[in-house]
């Protein structure tokens, strides 16, 4: 069971939800968040840059996937230089989680293989 | 050292608040998220309940789906099944890490879905910027 925090652009993220969707992940929390990396002096001189986090709790199989697909398709096309992304596209972190709970009916995960539901076959 | 993300619902943040305060925790943090489960069920998801409406209409055969009908689903569908929800953040000791899940589970359990999830995560250390204490030092 792996989390993963994904901040892309705001304009790229229903395009993420739609692709992750596809493969069968559709368990992800939103958040509204603000910042910057190299951005600043490179594209733009002022620090509170609106992003999107996604944060996900995957099965171990089922991160590269997602990794993979959150990689490409929040990755700004360019025309001097395509597939090569833009400063600003985002960062994509990845950590361990330990324990999961659902609070409906209160059960542990921990040992649960079946949870988070994978998606199918590993990439 | 184990951080806490707890998503809950809006209306049981004050309970949660309460609860936790006679626990004896007082660093939180709350977040104002949107999200979704990977249920299943076609009545908790906006674009699946699309897709219910639409099956429930095609078996009343006699019932024509009006245009009328048809403005409201795709109103649905564009919810894509996001519900505002609120993300609880807890840095705690392991040994608080018990209670504090229990006391969440019991406040915010309603038995229906979108009660929300509790994920355990470990932490390697924390430190208080006021005096640069590190470690289970700077939780207290």
């Amino acid at each position: 069971m792996k989390m993963i925090w994904a901040i892309i652009r705001p304009e790229y993220t229903q395009k993420v939800i739609d692709a992750l969707e596809k493969i069968g992940i559709s368990a992800m929390t939103r958040l509204h968040v603000t910042g910057h990396g190299a951005e600043i002096g490179a594209t733009a001189n002022y620090s509170e840059i609106p992003k999107e986090m996604l944060m996900l709790v995957l099965s171990d199989i089922d991160v590269a996937r997602a990794v993979k697909i959150i990689s490409t398709v929040a990755k700004t096309w360019q025309k001097e230089n395509p597939g090569q992304g833009a400063v600003g596209d985002g960062k994509i972190f990845v950590t361990y989680v330990d324990d999961a709970y659902t609070i409906r009916t209160a059960e542990t995960h921990k040992n649960d293989a079946s949870f988070p539901a994978k998606t199918g076959t590993a990439l | 050292m184990k951080k806490i993300i707890a998503i809950i619902r809006n209306e049981k943040v004050e309970d949660t608040k309460c609860a936790l305060k006679n626990l004896g925790i007082t660093g939180l943090t709350f977040l104002h998220v949107t999200g979704r489960g990977s249920s299943k069920s076609p009545f908790l998801r906006g674009k699946s309940l699309h897709y219910a409406f639409k099956r429930i209409l095609q078996r009343q055969d006699d019932i024509p789906s009006s245009e009328n009908q048809d403005n409201r689903l795709t109103e649905t569908e564009q919810g894509s099944g996001f519900h505002p929800k609120r993300m609880l953040i807890i840095v705690a000791n392991d040994s608080d890490v018990r209670s504090i899940i229990e006391t969440i589970i019991t406040t915010n359990q309603t038995g229906h879905h979108g009660d929300g999830k509790i994920f355990i995560c470990p932490m390697i250390s924390a430190i208080r910027v006021r005096n640069g204490e590190q470690g289970d030092k700077a939780l207290v």
